[in-house]
């Protein structure tokens, strides 16, 4: 294939793949720069208030979080308990019945506990009864468009295109730049020669950085299928030997504090973030799972599951994770510039806003250069007809 | 067409577009990897100069 040929070839892929997605990218971009404020946002619209304690003051006893729990709903189960490590609150999630979960995990409600005196702080409704905030809100608009799983792997594909966007464009980037100095905006030009070159030089400035965030973006909408072949795969074997064992009832759990405890003496110098009660789809049947983290920038982000067997209350394993739920790990930090603290939270606006501006900025070059073509057809076409006009009259 | 001058040319296109995309990394990595605040902010130094260098290039026409 010759070189031109080549050329035009990309220029096609680069063309196509970004009209295809560029309306859903500005979707995201726009509610992306929201997101990157998340907590900011959220701590302005509802701030938490808490009781003024001295910093050491030690964890309540999770039982009697759990009592208090079941005492509020009498005949339901705790599925889940999440222990926040940026605000002293433990949030308690239960549900009507597992099988109830199973069929729609919105029936999931909440009561928020401070995390140091057990008192009820609030009480959420399930997923109907709650108000969407305004970050959940912009989060579906980000991440699935209110549509669940197909949302996301679709989500998942524009931003495939967009990753394929990006690389045909840097191919599309040497040639153009052939007899132009780096940074050149030919202003004094046509608008439509301006808005080319600072399309090719934003694109490639941020390059690195669009790269990276779209694919990372790719990782993120793949959470669900790969968390589900992680259940499907590991989580089974690890489960097999234990397969017609008795289940637990929730009324006959051994202590949670107990399990809590087993577990962190199994992962000393890690944190123990949740705790996953047994039969809880996202579990165990027969085990409380605890999830641990890191204590460094990015340890914090690697999960390590610890099972503590609920017949027994001894510990049972602590799980190795495989490669792509690491990689998926590492993805989300990356993704959401949740790292370095405010300033790089900044930079992360500042970088969405250019990227909106490359998009905006090649919509408008496409339309453009349809305009420029149609009219110097349409010039062809008069001087044709001129042509053939003046024919007839000799 | 001799080679250095191909060589040549390539660096012209893609030695600036090169600089950022390590810098960038540099900086992603840098906050990621480091706790102390030192790699912070040498992750918030690197990650301003891509967009520093967009907003000069795309501004400095307009004055004249």
């Amino acid at each position: 294939m010759t070189a031109a040929r080549k050329l035009k070839r990309w220029y096609v892929i680069h063309t196509w793949s970004s009209l295809i997605c560029t309306a859903f990218l500005l979707l995201i971009c726009v509610t992306g720069l929201p997101l990157v404020f998340r907590d900011e946002i959220n701590q302005w619209l509802q701030p938490h208030q808490y009781q003024a304690l001295p910093a050491d003051t030690p964890m309540a006893n999770l039982d009697r979080v759990a009592q208090a729990s079941r005492a509020m709903y009498p005949g339901q189960l705790i599925a889940s308990m999440f222990i926040d490590d940026d605000e002293p609150q433990i949030m308690v999630w239960m549900v009507p019945s597992f099988e109830q979960m199973r069929a729609d995990p919105d029936v999931m409600h909440a009561i928020r506990f401070d995390a140091r005196t057990a008192q009820v702080l609030e009480t959420e409704g399930d997923a109907a009864a709650r108000r969407k905030t305004f970050i959940d809100i912009m989060l579906a608009l980000h991440r699935d468009l209110f549509l669940d799983l197909p949302g996301e792997l679709f989500m998942g594909l524009m931003a495939v295109l967009f990753v394929l966007a990006i690389v045909s464009g840097v191919l599309l980037y040497g040639p153009f730049m052939k007899k132009l100095p780096f940074g050149t905006v030919r202003a004094e030009r046509s608008a439509r020669v301006k808005w080319l070159d600072l399309h090719n030089m934003l694109g490639i400035v941020v390059l690195a950085w669009t790269l990276v965030v779209g694919l990372t973006g790719v990782m993120n909408e793949l959470s669900t299928p790969l968390f589900a072949l992680w259940q499907r795969t590991d989580v089974q074997t690890l489960l097999a030997s234990y397969r017609g064992r008795s289940v637990p009832e929730q009324g006959s759990l051994p202590s949670v504090q107990a399990a809590f405890d087993t577990a962190q003496r199994a992962v000393p110098g890690m944190r123990l973030t949740s705790a996953v009660f047994p039969g809880n789809p996202f579990g165990s049947p027969y085990h409380y799972l605890f999830w641990s983290e890191g204590d460094s920038s990015l340890t914090s982000r690697l999960l390590t599951p610890v099972l503590v067997d609920a017949n027994s209350g001894q510990l049972s394993a602590v799980v190795g994770m495989p490669w792509y739920l690491r990689a998926l790990e590492v993805s989300r930090p990356l993704h959401f510039g949740d790292y370095g603290g405010m300033p790089l939270k900044i930079l992360w606006a500042l970088l969405d806003l250019i990227t909106i501006v490359i998009l905006g900025s090649g919509l408008y070059l496409w339309i453009a250069r349809r305009r420029h073509q149609s009219a110097r057809l349409a010039r062809i076409v008069t001087a044709h007809e001129q042509q053939a006009a003046a024919g007839v009259l000799r | 067409m001799s080679r250095p001058e191909t060589t040549r040319r390539g660096g012209r296109i893609w030695g600036v577009p090169t600089i950022l995309a390590v810098l960038t990394v540099w900086g992603l990595l840098s906050a990621l990897l480091g706790d102390r605040l030192l790699w912070k902010v040498i992750a918030w130094i690197a990650l301003l100069i891509p967009v520093v260098v967009a907003a000069w290039c795309s501004l400095r026409r307009r004055r004249a």
